[in-house]
C-alpha cells in the first residue's frame, strides 16, 4: 500500500470517524447537561432572540468596532478565506464530487488565490498577536497554538500541492487534514461548532429580556 | 557550472519566545519538505498541460558529408538569432533559439547562482567566525532590572509577520534557485520534483502577501530612519566594536541601513515578482507583437535576474540581522519580543534615543505633579 | 488590594468550592466554558481593562476557575483526555485565593463584555455562579458577605429595619407634606425601596411618591418585604437570595398587588425581574416594573401632567436596567417628556459604559481604589456631552460616581431621574 493509498483509504476513515463521533459526543453531552426553565414572565420571544444572536452577532455592534478592528480584519480574512478554500478549491469540489457525488461550481484560479492570502494573512497576523499582545499572552494555553498549527499546516501543504503533479505532496496533505481531523474534537477547534450554543443561549436570554443587540 | 554541489549551511539560532515560534515554523516547512521528498519518483506525473513525446535533436540536425554546414556553423548561426522560415508568421518566431535567452541563461548560471551562493556562504563564515573571536556582545554594565519600552504592539507584529514570511519565502526560494545544482544530486529527481513544485506553490502563493508585509514595514518603521549626521560619526567609530562609545539615536547606521536596504530589496522582489507571477497581465504600454524579442519577455528576463540579485542582497544582510538580533547581543531580542529592553542596554547602545526618552518621561511626571497641585488628579 | 492583614486567615474550603461549581455546570454554562477561543476582544469592552490597561482584568480570565472544574470532571469527551493527561489541573486554595479579585472586585457583571464578544458569552452569568463557588469555599470579601447577612438579619444590607423604615418614611411624609402609604391592607401597587436611597437620598422616595399621587395609583409601601436590593444574588449567597425575593412576594400576594415596583436600582430589577421567579421556583403572581418602565407607561397614558423645559440633560444607563435589562427606551421616554436637549453619551444606552460599582463592587472598600480609576471614563463621557444636568435610574450609580467624583474633585452633581422629574410635575 502506497503512502498515498494509506492516507485515502484507511487514515481517512479513521479520521472521520473520530471526528464525526467526536463531534456529536462533544455536542450531545452538551446539551445533555440541561438546564432548568425559565419561570420569569418574557417581554419577547426566546427562540427569535437565538436565532438572532447567531446570525446578527457577526456583525459588530456595540460601538467597539474601532477597538476591536485588529481582529475584525484579521478574524474575518481568515475564516471567510478558509472556508471559501475548504468548500470552493477546485481539487477540493473534485473530492467532495468523489465522496458523495455531488459538486458544484469551483473557485477560478484568481479567486482561489484570493481566499487563500486572506486566509495565510489572516492566521498569521491572529498567530502573531497571540503572542505579542498581554492579554491574548496571558490567555493562551498549548491547544490555542497546537490548533493554530495545524490548521497553519493543513492550508500550507494544501498549497504547496497546488500543481496536483504528485501523490507524496497530496498524500501529505491528507495526513495533515486527517491530524487535524483527529484533534478537533478534543480541542478549542469544537468553537466551530459550540459557538451555535454560545450564541443561541446569550441570545434567547437576552431576547426573552428585549435586549436587542 | 558549478560541479562541487556543497550543501547550503542553516544558521541554526536558538532564542526564546517568539523566535522559538518562527523557528519552529521553519523547521515545520522543512518537516514538510522533507516528507515530501522520499523516494517517490514512481508517483510523479507531468502536469495535464505538459508537453509529451518530444525527441532529441535527431542526425537530420547534424552536418553531412555532402558539404553541409557543420554543427558548429548551424549552432554559430542559431546562437546569432539567424531567423529560418515558419509556419507561424508572428514576429520572432522563425528564430530557432532566442539569441537573448541564451545570453540570460549563461548570465543566470555563471554569474548570478555561484556568486549568489558565494556571497551567502561567505556571509555566514564571517559571522561564524566573528562569533568564535568576538562571542556574544553583553550588556557591559550589567542588567539594571529596570526596563523602558522599544517596540510597540503593532511594530512587533509587523516586524514577525514579515519575518515568518522572510523564512517561508527564503527557504522556498532557495530551493527554486539553488535546487537543481545542490538538491537534485543528493535526494534523486523523483523527490526533488516534488520538492520544487512544492517550493515554487508556496513561493508563489505566499509572494502576494510578503509585498503587503513589506509595505507594511516601510509604514511602520519610517518614522526614525532617516540618516543624520550622527550616524556618520556612528560609522566613523565603527559602531563602538573599534574600542570607544558610539552614540545613537532609536536606530543605529546599522539598523538604518537595514531598514532602507530591506526596504528597496523588497521593493525590488516586489516589482520583479510581480511581473514573474503575472507575466500575462502586463501594462498595455509593455505588450507590443511587432519587435523581434517582445518587449515582455527582455522583462520577464530582467525580472529573474533582479529576484535573484535581491534575494541574495536582502538575505545576506538578514543574515547579519538574525545574528545580531538573536545570539550576537544580549539584550537586544526581547525588545521585539516582550517590546521593552533594559536601560543598560538602552544606555550602550542607544544613548541619545535613551535620554530623550528620559526627558519625556520626566516631562510627562512633571505634568502629572502639576495637575496634581492644582487638585485635578 | 485584599485587606488580609486584619482578618485571621481563612480556612478553605476547595471541595465545597467544585461541587458548587460542579452543580451549576448545565448546557447553557457549558457551552461558554468550551466556546471561549481566548481572543481577548473582550478586555477592550471591560471598564476595568480600560481603566487600567492591566492585562489581569481580561473578562475571559474570569471563566477560569469554572472552566478548570467544567473541564476536569463534567465536559464531555474529558475522560478520554484525561487518560493522557489533558484535563486541567484541580482546583487549590491558593488558585482560589489568586482568582477572587477577579471574581469579586474587578466584575461588576456588567455584561459589556457579551457584546464584543464572537460567541457571545455571558461571562456576567458564569461570574454570578463562581460567586457562589468561591463563598461556599469561604472566600469573598468580608463587607459584601456582611452587607448579605445584614439583609437577612436586620432587613437590609444598610440597617433599614422595619422600624427604621416607619420612621423614615413618617419624618419625610411629615417634612415634605406628602402622602406615603406603609402598610396598607390592600393596594394594586407594592412600591420597594432601596435602602441606599432610603439612608443616603431619600427624596428620591419622596419624588416617588408624589408621581404615584400624581397618577391618582393605589399603592403602599410593606414592611413585610421593602428590601428591593439583593445582596443574596451578589454576594453569592443563594440562601440570602431567596429570602430577599421571598419577602417581597410574600409582601405583594398578602396586599393582592398586582404590580410590584423596584426603584431606581439596576441589580434589584434584575434580581426580580429576570431571576425572581428562578430562585422562587414559581412564577410571580404579579407583573414587576422597573420605576422608570412604570414613570414612562404613567406619562404615555396621559396620567401625569409635565412641563417640558430646554435645559440640557445626559442620562448614565444602569447596566441592569439597559443592556442586561431591556428596559432602555423607558428612560427615553421620560427624558423626552422631561427635556428638549437630551445629549446621548458616546456610547450609551445598550452600550454604556458602566459605573464601576454595579455587582456589589459598590459595597468593597478593597474595591475602592479600582472603582475611582474606572470613574474617570465616566467623567471623559459626560463632559464630553457638555449637558447640565446628568442623571441616572439607579442608586447605587448614584452612590458609586458620588464617591468617586468626590476623591477625583468632579464638581459635577450626579442626579436621580425620577426626582428631577417630579420637581416638573405640574399643579
Amino acid at each position: 500500500m502506497s503512502f498515498l493509498q494509506l492516507t485515502q483509504g484507511p487514515l481517512w476513515y479513521l479520521a472521520s470517524a473520530v471526528f464525526v463521533i467526536g463531534v456529536a459526543w462533544r455536542l450531545i453531552g452538551l446539551l445533555r447537561l440541561g438546564r432548568g426553565p425559565d419561570r420569569s414572565v418574557a417581554r419577547r420571544s426566546g427562540v427569535a432572540g437565538a436565532l438572532k444572536a447567531i446570525a446578527l452577532h457577526s456583525v459588530p455592534h456595540g460601538g467597539n468596532l474601532k477597538r476591536t478592528i485588529y481582529h475584525f480584519v484579521t478574524g474575518y480574512g481568515f475564516h471567510l478565506g478558509l472556508f471559501t478554500l475548504l468548500f470552493f478549491a477546485a481539487p477540493h469540489v473534485a473530492f467532495i464530487k468523489g465522496l458523495t457525488g455531488l459538486s458544484w461550481t469551483p473557485l477560478p484560479r484568481w479567486g482561489f488565490l484570493i481566499a487563500a492570502e486572506a486566509a495565510f494573512a489572516g492566521l498569521i497576523l491572529m498567530w502573531l498577536r497571540r503572542m505579542t499582545d498581554p492579554v491574548m499572552r496571558r490567555l493562551s494555553d498549548a491547544d490555542d497554538h497546537i490548533a493554530t498549527w495545524l490548521v497553519f499546516i493543513v492550508m500550507l501543504t494544501g498549497c504547496l500541492a497546488l500543481q496536483e503533479a504528485h501523490d507524496s505532496l497530496r498524500a501529505l496533505h491528507l495526513l495533515c487534514v486527517e491530524a487535524l481531523m483527529i484533534y478537533f474534537p478534543f480541542s478549542r477547534l469544537m468553537h466551530a461548532f459550540t459557538f451555535l450554543v454560545a450564541r443561541a443561549y446569550t441570545g434567547a436570554t437576552y431576547g426573552r429580556r428585549g435586549v436587542t443587540p | 557550472m558549478m560541479t562541487n554541489p556543497i550543501a547550503p549551511k542553516t544558521a541554526h539560532l536558538a532564542g526564546p519566545g517568539l523566535l522559538a515560534g518562527v523557528l519552529a515554523l521553519l523547521a515545520a516547512l522543512l518537516l514538510t519538505l522533507a516528507l515530501a521528498a522520499p523516494a517517490m519518483a514512481q508517483t510523479v506525473r507531468p502536469p495535464a498541460n505538459a508537453t509529451t513525446n518530444v525527441l532529441p535533436p535527431g542526425p537530420e540536425m547534424r552536418g553531412g558529408v555532402l558539404g553541409n554546414r557543420s554543427d558548429g556553423a548551424i549552432w554559430h548561426d542559431i546562437r546569432k538569432g539567424a531567423a529560418g522560415e515558419s509556419q507561424d508568421l508572428r514576429a520572432g518566431s522563425g528564430v530557432l533559439i532566442q539569441s537573448q535567452g541564451e545570453d540570460w541563461r549563461l548570465i543566470r548560471n555563471q554569474w548570478v547562482l555561484p556568486i549568489a551562493w558565494k556571497v551567502l556562504a561567505g556571509v555566514l563564515a564571517v559571522l561564524i567566525v566573528f562569533f568564535a573571536l568576538r562571542g556574544r556582545i553583553r550588556i557591559r554594565g550589567g542588567r539594571s532590572g529596570r526596563v523602558i519600552p522599544r517596540f510597540s504592539l503593532v511594530e512587533r507584529v509587523v516586524h514577525w509577520f514579515v519575518a515568518s514570511l522572510f523564512i517561508l519565502m527564503g527557504i522556498t526560494g532557495l530551493i527554486i534557485l539553488f535546487g537543481r545544482p545542490f538538491l537534485l544530486p543528493l535526494i534523486g529527481p523523483g523527490a526533488f520534483a516534488a520538492l520544487a513544485s512544492a517550493s515554487l506553490q508556496g513561493h508563489n502563493l505566499f509572494g502576494p502577501i510578503f509585498i503587503v508585509s513589506i509595505t507594511a514595514l516601510f509604514v511602520t518603521f519610517a518614522r526614525g530612519n532617516g540618516f543624520r549626521w550622527v550616524d556618520l560619526k556612528w560609522l566613523l567609530k565603527g559602531g563602538g566594536m573599534l574600542g570607544g562609545h558610539a552614540s545613537s539615536g532609536r536606530y543605529n547606521f546599522g539598523e538604518k541601513t537595514w531598514f532602507w536596504w530591506a526596504s528597496l530589496c523588497g521593493l525590488a522582489l516586489s516589482l520583479s515578482g510581480l511581473l514573474l507571477l503575472f507575466p500575462d497581465h502586463l501594462p498595455g504600454f509593455l505588450q507590443t507583437a511587432s519587435a523581434e524579442v517582445p518587449p515582455e519577455r527582455t522583462l520577464m528576463q530582467w525580472a529573474t535576474l533582479v529576484h535573484a540579485v535581491a534575494a541574495a542582497a536582502f538575505i545576506g544582510f538578514g543574515l547579519g540581522h538574525i545574528y545580531l538580533g538573536t545570539i550576537g547581543m544580549e539584550g537586544a531580542l526581547e525588545g521585539m519580543t516582550r517590546g521593552t529592553v533594559d536601560e543598560t542596554w538602552a544606555k550602550e547602545h542607544h544613548d541619545l534615543w535613551y535620554e530623550d526618552h528620559k526627558a519625556a518621561a520626566s516631562a510627562n511626571a512633571s505634568r502629572a505633579e502639576v495637575r496634581a497641585a492644582a487638585g485635578d488628579v | 488590594m485584599k485587606d488580609l492583614a486584619e482578618t485571621p486567615p481563612r480556612k478553605i474550603d476547595t471541595q465545597a468550592a467544585i461541587d458548587r461549581f460542579l452543580a451549576a455546570c448545565n448546557s447553557h454554562v457549558g457551552a461558554y466554558l468550551d466556546a471561549c477561543i481566548h481572543c481577548g476582544q473582550c478586555s477592550q469592552a471591560c471598564h476595568f481593562h480600560e481603566a487600567t490597561q492591566d492585562p489581569k482584568y481580561t473578562p475571559a480570565l474570569k471563566l477560569q476557575p469554572m472552566t478548570r472544574v467544567y473541564k476536569r470532571h463534567k465536559a464531555p469527551l474529558s475522560g478520554i483526555k484525561r487518560m493522557f493527561g489533558l484535563v486541567p489541573p484541580e482546583l487549590t486554595a491558593e488558585y482560589l485565593q489568586e482568582t477572587e479579585e477577579l471574581i469579586f472586585q474587578s466584575c461588576t457583571m456588567c455584561g459589556r463584555c457579551t457584546e464584543v464578544c464572537p460567541m457571545a458569552i455571558d461571562v456576567a452569568s458564569v461570574v454570578a455562579l463562581s460567586r457562589q463557588a468561591f463563598v461556599a469555599a469561604g472566600l469573598g470579601p468580608a463587607d459584601l458577605l456582611q452587607a448579605a447577612e445584614n439583609s437577612r438579619d436586620k432587613g437590609s444590607p444598610l440597617g433599614l429595619t422595619p422600624e427604621v423604615l416607619r420612621d423614615r418614611i413618617e419624618w419625610l411624609s411629615d417634612d415634605n407634606e406628602v402622602e406615603i402609604p406603609l402598610d396598607r391592607d390592600k393596594a394594586e401597587v407594592l412600591v420597594t425601596v432601596s435602602s441606599i436611597e432610603m439612608m443616603k437620598y431619600p427624596d428620591s422616595i419622596v419624588a416617588v411618591a408624589r408621581l404615584m399621587n400624581a397618577a391618582g395609583l393605589d399603592w403602599t409601601i410593606s414592611t413585610k418585604g421593602y428590601e428591593a436590593t439583593n445582596f443574596g444574588v451578589l454576594s453569592g449567597r443563594s440562601d440570602i437570595a431567596k429570602t430577599m425575593i421571598t419577602r417581597l412576594t410574600d409582601a405583594a400576594e398578602s396586599v393582592g398587588a398586582k404590580l410590584l415596583v423596584i426603584p431606581e436600582c439596576g441589580h434589584a430589577y434584575g434580581a426580580m425581574r429576570w431571576s425572581g421567579a428562578n430562585i422562587l421556583g414559581r412564577p410571580l403572581p404579579f407583573e414587576v416594573l422597573h420605576i422608570t418602565e412604570l414613570v414612562a407607561k404613567l406619562i404615555r397614558d396621559g396620567k401625569l401632567k409635565l412641563k417640558q423645559a430646554a435645559e440640557s440633560v445626559t442620562y448614565h444607563d444602569p447596566c441592569q436596567v439597559s443592556r442586561r435589562g431591556g428596559a432602555t427606551g423607558a428612560a427615553r421616554e421620560i427624558l423626552a417628556a422631561y427635556s428638549s436637549d437630551v445629549r446621548e453619551m458616546t456610547p450609551s444606552g445598550n452600550h454604556n459604559w458602566c459605573c464601576g460599582g454595579g455587582g456589589g463592587v459598590q459595597a468593597m472598600a478593597s474595591a475602592a481604589a479600582l472603582r475611582h480609576a474606572v470613574f474617570q471614563i465616566k467623567i471623559n463621557q459626560v463632559e464630553a456631552t457638555g449637558a447640565k444636568t446628568f442623571v441616572s435610574a439607579c442608586a447605587n450609580c448614584r452612590l458609586t460616581m458620588d464617591e468617586s467624583r468626590e476623591v477625583l474633585h468632579w464638581p459635577r452633581e450626579v442626579q436621580s431621574l425620577v426626582e428631577v422629574l417630579a420637581d416638573r410635575l405640574e399643579g
